[in-house]
């Protein structure tokens, strides 16, 4: 298949780009060869050319010249780190992100941070710094390179251990080699301007030897050469240059436990840099077998390989199933070459099956080199309760066969002895189903040789006298064993298909419980319930604010009371700015006790794009939220089930958010509304008492001598009333700010409400012929309320009454006790005004802020906000108001009117 | 201020504080005050007493303002100026179109209420009787025989320019508004071709001159040509 348009992964890339800054390595063979002078000489003519130029990590290694050359530089003060006791000196990235230069330069892109650090390799800061936006130099030795690290240790003696993945020397915009001819190199050895004299003449003895610097030199300028024609490439899919693409290849990498899986896994690194090809990396879980060493899967990812985990028995079928769907073109495989007879048997067997099988696969079998085992590998955990239980079954298949034993012989009157065998067989067969091909064929032993003993003579001993009972007790043992084994095989996919159906039907569960939350509290919730079931473990998530800059912040954890320490909430924030994966087991702040995935909703590329501002490009969000998992679960299936439920969490939680946002533009809507309501009241109201106020002014002005002492007073006091008036209106606005803000309390007593239905009468003018009609008996009149706050409320319904009934119109006042019934014990104040009424549609909303009926600005003046106020200030004394139109009691003839009526709760 | 003799004013508005005040300014000036709170309450006034002019409030609580309006000028042509709020320019549109004569904007200002008086009077003292002559500043029109002069030069107008400025000139120091305008000088299909209006707006304004001021802008409403005075 060849390619005649442009790769999309290559497209990817270079969108990618656009949104970061450059990354430019100087490469040299081996130390000692000038990058860091090179790199200070270049960076020097940048600064003079007036360029913010920050040096953030320098290593001169005592070397003059170097020193020299970063004379003027501005430098980034280190930060100090302590670790063990010791206090050490590391690359300051945050420092970096917040300056921000137009150039940075970072020394030593192989260096191990110290523990504790953001990131635990530089090369880490330098990715996150040019996703960031940065311009970033660096210097980098070839020996560093993660795929060439045998080749090297093979060629040099000398294994290194900082090494840097090749997706990053892939990632540079731009490589310079630093090239110095082996001659040279050593002569400047020799000179001691690389090491001091002592460590020169071992080092010329050791790694300068002439043939090893030749060797670096020629991987040096390749590897050079071959990003040189990545650029090519590049450049000519970039503007659509037709031309003669190479066939496209694919290699799968199949990647097994330990040290053989990571020689295959570098091994086709290799082919596929050769072949400019990517790289894919499966391992393939056998259900049936307990964990053993892990597959090296993070080498994997770090050599830029897609790393994915089937579980399935039969081996080959998946390997062949799976490239088949990639269109992988070339299988990588190891062989372990001290590994036992069966292991051999089986590897070759695989080998074989595939080529049988394999079809147009090129097959690469990598023999992988006796390394020293490295130290801390996990070995299987002691578990106390596993060996019980395994301790009760063989116990229990033991005494099995006894009792089977006991009652043959007890039977043995009765049946032929061949009929024992049989049941032996039985035994056997069940053990296998229940417990696998172990317990199966310890059972057939013991069986075998329980039957032996007891049944077949001579009896009581081991030995067959009968050729006859020879060969039955052959079949029988053959029989035992097949079927043992078979009866195991299939439980262990059982147990396999029904972990796969557990798992699916969880991710069913899982996605129909998150349909179910409205809110975002219920929802987090429900997801860590969820996420702690499938993974077995303790998980939490942790919510940014807001996406982007804020700080993320522990919101809902199962079990309930799990902490976070400082290196976690690094790893947590981290992971939602840049929607990586962080924390434990992963490459980015491995220290931290918790494993950080990030909930996205959109499609983005796994390596962090978003600078801290998270919005580089345009595209990227930062994380909604980030699940954290504790202890990190290597058991790639669940795993792999949290990936896919993080996904479908974080779809339910945007769902709620924007819901939430829906919800939240409705009420806007509202606001709006109110705004629109208030800027009507406030020009009506305003205005009127202002043109009064202005008439009178001008007229008594202009007109003073025409006017009658008695017009001129009057004109005057309008003038004050009109004042009045926009006091009033003012302080109504102030008082209904208070009520909304909650700064109104009542203090609640028993109040006697005639006098204060006097009081407010009294305030208001309009309200001069009003009647009241009081209960007799003091309980009746007597209500829990806040005298103040009750007399302000009839105050303004007094005031409405009469605003809108005619003047000097009857207002009718009346205070019953209610008692029992469904509404409960209350004591109500009915306000009654023969008044024009208000239509029925407006009645719902009469007692809202600002409203002034349907006939807006043709209603009389009024502020629009005394009925609210009156709804607040009773709503606050735990009563309530309401209001009828036409009032219940309407004379014949008389307008319709409105009745407002208050109810209280009675005095205790 | 010239002293009004005895004419009628119907003052029609709800607002009390209103009343207070032009009541003593309109008899101060020599108006003869008539006073009604409700829409029909005035209109019974204007019927009975039938005034000389209508100071009319749109916001009444008991009848629609621009109703009221069409009720009256169904019996009467007395000059209406609309009290109004500046945030309603709709209304007044409306009042205008209805037949009102002209608006002030609340809060107003008390002599530039007695000035849009004097001009409606004058206006309705003229109407039966058609002036034919009109001056203002430099400008002088002769509608009889369709001779316009700038400070006695003689100016030519095309047909429709003279349309616009003639019916300018019958309704001077009153507001017209674009529909108005548009419908008697291109006719009702065009009442809403505004801009038809300010092109030749702007070619009257053109050969005015130093003058052109005459014509004044009401934003949102219309155009009143300024009489002189």
């Amino acid at each position: 298949m060849s390619e005649q348009r442009p790769d999309p992964d290559a497209l990817l890339a270079a969108a990618m780009r656009e949104g970061r800054g450059r990354l430019k390595i100087f490469l040299g063979a081996a130390p000692g060869v000038g990058k860091t002078w090179k790199m200070l000489a270049e960076a020097q003519r940048f600064r003079r050319a007036g360029i913010d130029v920050l040096a953030g990590v320098i290593e001169t290694h005592g070397r003059e010249e170097t020193r020299a050359q970063a004379d003027g530089l501005p430098v980034l003060p280190m930060r100090p780190v302590a670790y063990r006791g010791r206090m050490l000196e590391e690359f300051d990235l945050d420092a970096a992100l917040t300056k921000r230069p137009s150039l940075l330069l970072i020394d030593e892109l192989a260096h191990d941070n110290a523990p504790g650090s953001r990131h635990a390799k530089r090369w880490e800061d330098v990715l996150a710094l040019v996703s960031a936006g940065l311009t970033v130099w660096t210097t980098l030795n070839v020996q560093h390179l993660e795929s060439l690290n045998d080749d090297i240790a093979r060629i040099t003696g000398v294994r290194v251990s900082e090494t840097v993945p090749d997706r990053v020397l892939d990632r540079a915009d731009e490589i310079e080699l630093i090239d110095l001819s082996p001659a040279d190199l050593r002569a400047r050895l020799q000179e001691g301007k690389i090491y001091r004299p002592d460590n020169a003449a071992r080092a010329l003895d050791g790694y300068f030897r002439e043939g090893n610097l030749a060797a670096l030199r020629e991987i040096a300028l390749r590897r050079t050469a071959s990003h040189v024609d990545d650029a090519v490439r590049g450049w000519m899919r970039d503007h659509r240059v037709a031309g003669p693409w190479p066939v496209a290849e694919r290699v799968l990498a199949l990647v097994g436990p330990g040290a053989a899986g990571e020689a295959v896994i570098r091994e086709a690194r290799r082919i596929a840099d050769a072949l400019h090809a990517p790289l894919l990396a499966l391992h393939v879980e056998r259900p049936a077998k307990p964990a053993g060493e892990r597959p090296p899967l993070a080498l994997a990812t770090l050599l830029g390989a897609e790393v994915e985990v089937r579980s399935g028995n039969d081996l080959v079928g998946v390997v062949l199933s799976f490239a088949a769907a990639r269109n992988v073109t070339r299988i990588v495989i190891g062989r372990r070459v001290r590994a036992g007879l069966v292991q051999r048997l089986r590897r070759r067997n695989l080998a074989l099956a595939l080529l049988r099988r394999a079809g147009p696969y090129a097959l690469v079998v990598v023999a992988d080199s006796p390394a020293p085992h490295p130290k801390g590998v996990a070995k299987p955990a002691f578990r106390p309760d596993a060996v019980r239980w395994t301790a009760l079954t063989w116990a229990g298949a033991t005494a099995l066969v006894a009792a089977v034993t006991l009652a043959g012989l007890w039977w043995n009157l009765l049946a032929e002895q061949e009929t024992i065998g049989m049941v032996f067989l039985a035994v056997v067969v069940s053990a296998a189903t229940l417990r696998g091909l172990a317990l199966a064929l310890y059972t057939a032993m013991i069986g075998f040789l329980a039957w032996d003993f007891f049944f077949i003579p001579p009896v009581h001993q081991i030995t067959i006298s009968d050729a006859h009972d020879a060969v039955a007790l052959l079949v029988f043992l053959l029989v035992a064993g097949l079927t043992g084994w078979l009866g195991g095989k299939v439980r262990a996919e059982a147990t396999a298909g029904q972990a796969r159906i557990e798992s699916l039907r969880r991710i069913g569960t899982f996605s129909r419980r998150l349909g179910v939350p409205a809110t975002e509290p219920e929802l987090l919730a429900e997801i860590v319930r969820q996420a702690a079931a499938i993974a077995e473990r303790a998980v939490l998530l942790v919510v940014p604010d807001q996406p982007g800059d804020s700080e993320p912040e522990m919101r809902a954890a199962e079990p309930a009371g799990a902490r976070l320490d400082q290196a976690s909430l690094a790893a947590a924030r981290w992971s939602a700015r840049h929607q990586v994966e962080t924390g434990r087991g992963t490459v980015t702040l491995p220290s931290a006790a918790w494993r950080f995935l990030p909930m996205r909703t959109r499609a983005v590329p796994a390596e962090g794009k978003a600078g801290p501002g998270g919005t580089k490009g345009g595209t990227v969000q930062a994380s909604m939220a980030v699940l954290g998992v504790q202890p990190p679960h290597d058991d790639a299936p669940a795993l792999q089930a949290l990936e896919t439920l993080v996904d479908q969490a974080a779809i339910a939680l945007e769902r709620v958010r924007l819901t939430g946002v829906a919800a939240r533009s409705a009420a806007m809507e509202d606001t709006q509304k109110l705004r629109t309501a208030l800027l009507n009241s406030l020009g009506h109201d305003l205005r009127t008492p202002l043109t009064g106020i202005r008439g009178a002014a001008e007229t008594l002005r202009e007109s003073w001598e025409g006017l009658s002492p008695e017009v001129r007073i009057d004109l005057l006091s309008s003038i004050e009333e009109d004042t009045g008036r926009m006091t009033r209106f003012l302080a109504n606005i102030m008082d209904l700010t208070r009520l909304e803000s909650g700064q109104i309390v009542p203090r609640l007593a028993p109040v006697e409400l005639g006098g204060v239905i006097e009081a407010a009468i009294a305030r208001v003018p309009g309200a001069a012929y009003a009647t009241v009609a009081l209960p007799p008996e003091p309980q009746g009149r007597t209500a829990q309320a806040d005298a103040i706050l009750l007399e302000q409320v009839l105050v303004n319904v007094l005031d409405n009454a009469a605003h809108y009934a005619p003047r000097w119109s009857h207002i009718a006042l009346r205070v019953a006790r209610l008692g029992g019934g469904a509404g409960g014990d209350e004591i109500r104040i009915d306000v009654a005004d023969e008044g024009v009424g208000v239509p029925e549609a407006d009645l719902p909303h009469l007692f809202d802020s600002f409203f002034r009926g349907t006939r807006g600005d043709r209603t009389r003046p009024g502020t629009g906000l005394g009925l609210a106020i009156a709804r607040g200030l009773v709503e606050a004394m735990d009563g309530r108001i309401s209001a009828i139109s036409p009032r219940p009691d309407v004379p014949r003839d008389a307008a319709p009117g409105m009745m407002v009526s208050i109810h209280l709760k009675p005095a205790a | 201020m010239s002293a009004a003799t005895g004419q009628r004013v119907l003052v029609i508005d709800d607002e009390p504080q209103i009343h207070r005040f032009l009541g003593p300014a309109l008899e101060a000036a020599g108006y003869a005050v008539e006073r009604a709170d409700t829409a029909r309450d005035g209109l019974r006034l204007a019927a009975a007493r039938a005034p000389d002019v209508v100071l009319l409030d749109l916001g009444l609580p008991d009848l629609d303002g621009q109703e009221a309006l069409v009720t009256l000028r169904s019996f009467s042509s007395v000059p209406v100026i609309v009290l109004s709020a500046r945030d309603r320019d709709a209304e007044k549109i409306a009042a205008l179109d209805h037949g009102a004569d002209d608006y002030v904007e609340k809060p107003f200002s008390v002599g530039e209420l007695m000035a849009r008086i004097r001009a409606a009077l004058r206006h309705a003292r003229t109407r039966d009787s058609v002036p034919e002559q009109f001056s203002a500043g430099r400008l002088s029109v002769d509608l009889a025989t369709r001779q316009i002069a700038l400070a006695g030069e003689p100016i030519a107008l095309s047909p429709r320019e003279f349309a616009l400025l003639e019916i300018l000139v019958r309704n001077a120091g009153r507001v017209l508004t674009h529909r108005q305008l548009l419908i008697a000088v291109w006719g009702p299909a065009h009442g809403d071709d505004v801009q038809y209006l300010r092109v030749y707006i702007g070619h009257l304004r053109q050969k005015l001159g130093t003058d052109a001021s005459l014509i004044a802008t009401e934003p949102g409403i219309g155009y009143r040509l300024l009489t002189a005075e």
